[in-house]
Formats: C-alpha cells, sequence, structure tokens
C-alpha cells in the first residue's frame, strides 16, 4: 500500500511538472492580469475586453480554423520576479502565441516579455515603459502599447480643465495622487502645466493604496478653497472614500478624478450621488453615445454581455486582441510571430472608431480615430464631454456645474 | 518535539539541495520551472534566516522582507551608481543590510516580544516611502518606478542572468548551501546553546555569562547580512527592483514558509521555502483561489502538523539520540 501510495504521489508530481497537453486544434493566447490584490479592479476591465474579443472570434469559427484558448496568470501586485514568472510561464512554458495584458509592469513587462517573439500588448501608460522600449527597439519589436504615456495623458486631462465651460474663482490646485509609477507620472505632470500656467499648487499629496481616512487632507483643502482638486489613485474604495468625506462639506471646487474615474465600481457604488466627477480615459471609447454605428453596435454588444457601460481598457484591450487576429488571418500563421508583428507595425488596424496607428515606439498615441475621452459623471454613468487632442467637445454633451457649488 | 542532531541536520540538507541539484537534468529546458527553482533556493535563504532569528533566537522580528529588499536596493546602486562589480557590490550590499540590521537591533533589542515586532514591521512600513521619496530618488532607487536596469553577475566569462537560469540556478544553490552551512553552524555551535539558555531563563543563562543582547545583536546582523546577500542576488538575477516587493503578499508567503517549514525547526524553513514556493506557483492560474487555497494549507498544517513538515518527517524517521535537542520550543 506505501508503495502504491508513493508511486501515485511520484506520478502526480511528475505530471504536474509536465503541464497540461494543448489540443493541436487551437490557439493559445496568454493573459497576464491582476487577479488578487489591489490592482484587481483594472485587472477585470481588461479582461472583460479580451474575453468578449476571443468569445467573438470562436463564435465566428476561430481564428484561421482554430479556436482560442485563454490561459491565464495572476500577475498580483507586479514585483519584478511575477512579471518575469508570468512572461516565462505563458510564453515560455505554455507556448501562447499572443499575449494580451492591461497594466503589466510599467517597463518591467517591456523586457521580460521583450525577450520573447509573442506579440505583447499592453496598457501601461507609462514613460518609463516607453523608455525601455527605446533602450533596443528591434529586440522588444513584439511590445505594443495600447495607451499613450502617463506624461500624454496628465498633459491631455490639464488641457481639458483648461478648456472647461467653467470660471475658476482662484488659481489654486491640489493635487492628490498614488505613490505608484503611474500616480507619480500623473501628478508631476500636472503640478509642472499648473505651475507653467501660472497655478499655485497649494497642496501635493502622495498616498499609498489603501489609503481611506481622508479628514486630515480634507482640513488642508476647506482651508485652501482649491479650483480644482485632482485626484489621482484608481482603487475604487480609495476615491469612493475621499468623495463622500469631501461632500460632507463641499467647497467650490472642480473634482477631477483622472483615470481614477474607471473602476466600474465609482459609478455602481454612487450613481447619481457621483454626478459631477470629472474623469480622463485613454484609448477611449466615447459613450454613451458612440462616434461610428460600428461602434456603437460594439457599446451595445459591450453593454449585454456585462450590463454596463465599457469602462476604461475594456475596449483597449479588446482591440489589442483584434488587432493581432486580423496581423494573424493576414499573415496566415499564427507562429510566425515576426510577420505578424510586422504586419501590426505596419498596418496597423482598422477598429469600431476607425484607424489604429502604432508610431515608431509601438505606442498607440491618444488622437486621431483613437483619442483621450473626457468624462463627466451625469444622471449616474460616464458621459463623455471632450475628446484630446485636439480638445473639442464631444457631440451635444455639456460640462454641467456640480450640484456642490454654492 | 525535538530539533534534529547535527547528523540529522546535515543528511536533511544533503538529500534537499542534492535533489535539487539534479533538478536542471529534468526541468532544465523550461525557463518557467527553472526560476520557480531559482526562487525557491533564494526563499529557503530569507526564510532560514528569519527561522534563525525567530524560531531559535526567540526575537520577533518583522523586518525580514525589509533586509532582502535593502539588500537588494544596495547592490543594485552601487554596481550602477558606482561601477563596482555585480559580485563585489553583492557582499557590499549584505554588510549595508547587516548595519542596518544593527541599527535596527540596538534599539529593538532592550525591547521585548510584541514591541520587537512592531518595530521590525515599522521599518517594513517605511522603506516603501523613503525609496519612493526624493531622498530614495537622489540615491538612485528610481522613486516610483524602480530600477529597470541591474546587470548581471559575470564570473569566469559566465553571465548570471535571467537569459542563464541553469548558470543562475546553480550560483543560487550554492549560496543556499553556504547561508544553511552558516546557519546550521550557529545553531549547533555555543551560540544556539546560548539561545536555548536565554529562552529558558534569561537571568539563570546572564549568571553563566551569556550576554542576551551582545548574542542577539550578533545573530540579528548575522541573517542581516545573509538575507541582504539573497536580495542582491535577487536583484542581479531579475535585473528589475520595484517597492512592489515590499507588498503583504510576499510577507505573508514567507510566513507560511515558516509554518510549514516548522518554526525554529532548522532546516524545516528549507523545505517550507520550496513547498511554500512551487505551490503557490502552482496555484497561480486559479487567480482568486491561490490565496485561499494557501490559507486553508495553513490552517490545516497548523492543526495538523503543529511542528511543520520536520515534524512529519520525524515521525517516519525517528531520531536515534532524542537527548540530543536544541529545540527552542522544547
Amino acid at each position: 500500500m506505501k508503495k502504491f501510495c508513493l508511486i501515485t504521489l511520484a506520478i502526480a508530481i511528475l505530471f504536474s511538472f509536465a503541464g497540461p497537453v494543448a489540443a493541436a486544434d487551437t490557439i493559445k493566447v496568454g493573459v497576464p492580469l491582476a487577479m488578487t490584490g489591489p490592482y484587481t479592479d483594472t485587472g477585470d476591465n481588461y479582461w472583460k475586453g479580451i474575453k468578449m474579443a476571443i468569445d467573438e472570434i470562436n463564435a465566428s469559427g476561430g481564428l484561421l480554423g482554430k479556436q482560442l484558448e485563454t490561459v491565464r496568470f495572476d500577475t498580483q501586485e507586479f514585483a519584478p520576479e511575477r512579471v518575469m514568472q508570468g512572461a516565462d510561464y505563458l510564453v515560455g512554458n505554455r507556448k501562447v502565441d499572443s499575449v494580451h495584458a492591461g497594466w503589466a509592469g510599467w517597463g518591467q513587462d517591456v523586457r521580460a516579455y521583450g525577450k520573447y517573439t509573442a506579440p505583447f500588448f499592453a496598457d501601461d501608460g507609462s514613460q518609463a515603459a516607453v523608455d525601455v522600449f527605446r533602450e533596443n527597439p528591434e529586440e522588444y519589436s513584439n511590445i505594443f502599447q495600447l495607451t499613450d504615456t502617463d506624461i500624454n495623458q496628465a498633459t491631455s486631462m490639464f488641457n481639458v480643465l483648461m478648456a472647461l465651460p467653467h470660471e475658476y474663482p482662484n488659481k489654486k490646485v491640489v493635487i492628490i495622487n498614488a505613490d505608484d509609477s503611474w500616480g507619480m507620472g500623473v501628478g508631476d505632470t500636472l503640478e509642472e502645466n499648473f505651475r507653467n500656467e501660472g497655478w499655485d499648487v497649494a497642496l501635493r499629496e502622495v498616498v499609498p493604496y489603501g489609503t481611506r481616512e481622508w479628514r486630515s487632507v480634507m482640513t488642508r483643502i476647506r482651508r485652501i478653497q482649491p479650483a480644482i482638486i485632482h485626484v489621482e489613485i484608481v482603487s475604487a474604495q480609495e476615491v469612493i472614500t475621499f468623495f463622500r468625506q469631501f461632500m460632507q462639506r463641499p467647497t467650490n471646487s472642480i473634482l477631477s478624478y483622472g483615470y481614477s474615474i474607471v473602476p466600474r465600481e465609482v459609478v455602481q457604488t454612487m450613481g447619481k450621488e457621483a454626478d459631477g466627477l470629472i474623469g480622463q480615459v485613454p484609448t477611449a471609447m466615447p459613450t454613451p453615445i458612440a462616434p461610428t454605428p460600428e461602434a456603437q453596435a460594439w457599446v451595445e454588444r459591450f453593454v449585454e454581455l456585462w450590463k454596463h457601460q465599457p469602462q476604461a481598457g475594456s475596449w483597449a484591450a479588446y482591440s489589442g486582441v483584434k488587432a493581432w487576429a486580423t496581423a494573424v488571418e493576414a499573415v496566415g500563421d499564427e507562429k510566425d510571430h515576426k510577420a505578424v508583428t510586422d504586419y501590426i507595425s505596419t498596418h496597423g488596424y482598422k477598429g469600431e472608431t476607425g484607424w489604429w496607428k502604432w508610431d515608431e515606439d509601438n505606442v498607440m498615441r491618444g488622437g486621431g480615430d483613437v483619442p483621450f475621452g473626457h468624462y463627466q459623471v451625469q444622471d449616474g454613468e460616464l458621459v463623455t464631454i471632450f475628446t484630446d487632442p485636439p480638445v473639442k467637445p464631444y457631440m451635444d454633451f455639456k460640462f454641467i456645474t456640480p450640484r456642490w457649488f454654492k | 518535539m525535538m530539533n534534529m542532531n547535527w547528523k540529522s541536520m546535515s543528511a536533511f540538507m544533503a538529500v534537499i539541495f542534492g535533489v535539487m541539484a539534479i533538478m536542471p537534468l529534468f526541468v532544465g529546458g523550461s525557463d518557467h520551472l527553472m526560476h520557480i527553482l531559482i526562487m525557491c533556493l533564494i526563499w529557503a535563504i530569507v526564510a532560514s534566516c528569519w527561522d534563525l532569528i525567530m524560531g531559535f533566537a526567540g526575537i520577533f522580528s518583522f523586518g525580514q522582507v525589509a533586509f532582502f529588499v535593502i539588500g537588494a536596493y544596495a547592490s543594485a546602486i552601487f554596481s550602477i551608481q558606482f561601477g563596482i562589480n555585480p559580485v563585489a557590490a553583492m557582499f557590499l550590499a549584505g554588510m549595508v543590510a547587516a548595519a542596518c540590521g544593527i541599527l535596527v537591533g540596538l534599539p529593538c533589542l532592550r525591547l521585548k516580544g510584541a514591541y520587537i515586532a512592531l518595530v521590525t514591521f515599522a521599518v517594513h512600513m517605511i522603506l516603501e516611502p523613503f525609496l519612493k521619496s526624493g531622498m530614495g530618488r537622489a540615491i538612485g532607487t528610481g522613486g516610483s518606478q524602480g530600477i529597470m536596469t541591474i546587470p548581471p553577475m559575470e564570473l569566469f566569462g559566465i553571465v548570471f542572468s535571467a537569459d542563464n537560469k541553469i548558470a543562475v540556478f546553480y550560483a543560487a544553490l550554492l549560496l543556499a548551501v553556504v547561508c544553511s552551512i552558516i546557519i546550521m553552524l550557529v545553531i549547533r555551535s555555543f551560540w544556539g546553546t546560548a539561545f536555548l539558555a536565554i529562552k529558558d531563563s534569561k537571568d539563570f543563562a546572564a549568571s553563566l555569562g551569556v550576554s542576551a543582547f551582545r548574542h542577539k545583536l550578533v545573530v540579528f546582523a548575522l541573517t542581516s547580512f545573509l538575507t541582504g546577500l539573497a536580495g542582491a542576488f535577487y536583484g542581479h538575477y531579475v535585473g528589475m527592483l520595484s517597492t512592489r516587493m515590499l507588498g503583504i503578499d510576499l510577507f505573508v508567503m514567507l510566513m507560511i514558509m515558516l509554518v510549514i517549514g516548522g518554526i525554529g525547526k532548522f532546516p524545516g524553513a528549507i523545505l517550507g521555502a520550496i513547498i511554500t514556493v512551487t505551490a503557490n506557483e502552482m496555484l497561480a492560474p486559479l487567480g482568486p483561489y491561490r490565496p485561499l487555497i494557501l490559507g486553508a494549507m495553513v490552517v490545516v498544517l497548523v492543526l495538523l502538523l503543529p511542528d511543520g513538515i520536520i515534524g512529519l518527517v520525524r515521525r517516519f524517521i525517528p531520531g536515534k539520540n532524542p537527548a540530543d535537542s536544541r529545540s527552542p520550543s522544547g
């Protein structure tokens, strides 16, 4: 009996190391996203877009006649060895033919996935990631960024804040940002822009994820009475608690949440209570009415599937999958990674709003058919009020002065 | 539950490291599995150091991850900012971690139990803001972005980078063996006896001339040095560093390693690290169920095997000399 148990155990261990055997008629797609930890909210947004694209491709007969099979990996908090392990597991071990991520390591991912050839799509929105890419564009040619950098996004936020049809009572701003790479990038860029325009950055506060007690910050805000408060911490609980504590004694300030507006829980939890908040989304699908019939059809499919308006990242991640699938169809071989990568770089991809063209750094810059979207919560839902660049009002949607203004 | 005698401990370590040494024959072609093996060895060093300080010396230090990160950053900064050879930078980083260990230990070791835990955990907590601060950026930590390019170690023409995992694996194995032998020597030496005496009766130990403060401070410095060395090795291997290493996930994982291995049951911590890292990686595709399963595993193990995996080993391979016991937990 003992021998039997030992043999069974040995076989089980051997099998666990061997890894699952894939069916020959599938194409494996790697999906490294945060499934646990503080980045789960954003990871979920990306997953909805990726799953939607893959299900659509499979439902229409697959890619080159083969079904797509997702292989997921939990990137947790993006510790360096987790990012590297994700690449080694998905591409090295599971032999996926493309990788679709969201936030993926802000530069660490470029190194980790750049040593392989499978196309890799990330939504880092990070100048640091671009800097790593520029160190060796040839080696990292399989890396594609789905959104513009933090610097350009923050500049867009600033431009729209300056373009709002609103008369600021003073030139004082409070900037509160998370202490991660994204938060610091946005906070620093905004601070520089405001100072250059002669504004007084009366308070700059850097906070860690998990901050839910804002009363000491509120005391200072009420003393300052700023015209603008910008909060950049992409996690629902933090920004919801901020808003609720702000609303106990609101100041006459525009409350700008930047990219922090994106976790679905923000509008889902607060509904109309959040009316008046403004925020920004790169690689944006403007809603509630999309700019083209194809885009509107996409929005409707998304809403039918997930029962809510698309969030930031969902459409970007969806488009990444579709861009790769289009290239594979054109090349005719999902294993010819170099040809697929070259196809994406040179041809781009025609999506629901128009053309996606990656620049020489393989970054999807904001503008053209894929602009930055600037939103306001109106009637409990995100409404596009501006697109940028150039800054222009979106359709007939108007900025509404927040209800807390006296 | 008694602890292992010298021979059992050596034999146990020889078996573990011997099995590890031949693993590349089976999985050498997979970067993914080689990475798991390398991380097993790196965390085995850190968990063993933590076991020495907490399980044997009885110091409730929660600063082990912090010393690991200090070592990693220090070595990266030495090699990038000052152009020091990465191998030399690693040892310098170990010294920096040891110095930090002494600095923390000096006030800490005058405290008792939970207060030591609080102070050392505070070091862990303040390290992240420091590394991200302007002061951190000024010394080359890279702030929130971290350090993106750390040169790999190079010896005798062999580059120990993430692209050469077999070489890194054997370097990590050598480091783990050396650190484990040092830890074993400490446990089985006069120091181990001194710790046992201090734990049993501090006053009686003092009457025999055993200075609790001095002994604990030295072990604090030693474990900080070895942990810093492991951190430095990690940095040069992965080639990137960020403060995300200070997340609660890694801290909890290290605790699980100790619980599985058995606290104060060296070399159980080595086995605990191997089991925990492997289980964590194998469960990674399960996403949110991973921490759930790991948590359940710890609860079951604590209930069924309060002495960790070493307790189980002892059930099957009883010691020949039960009197030769130096377990702090008796």
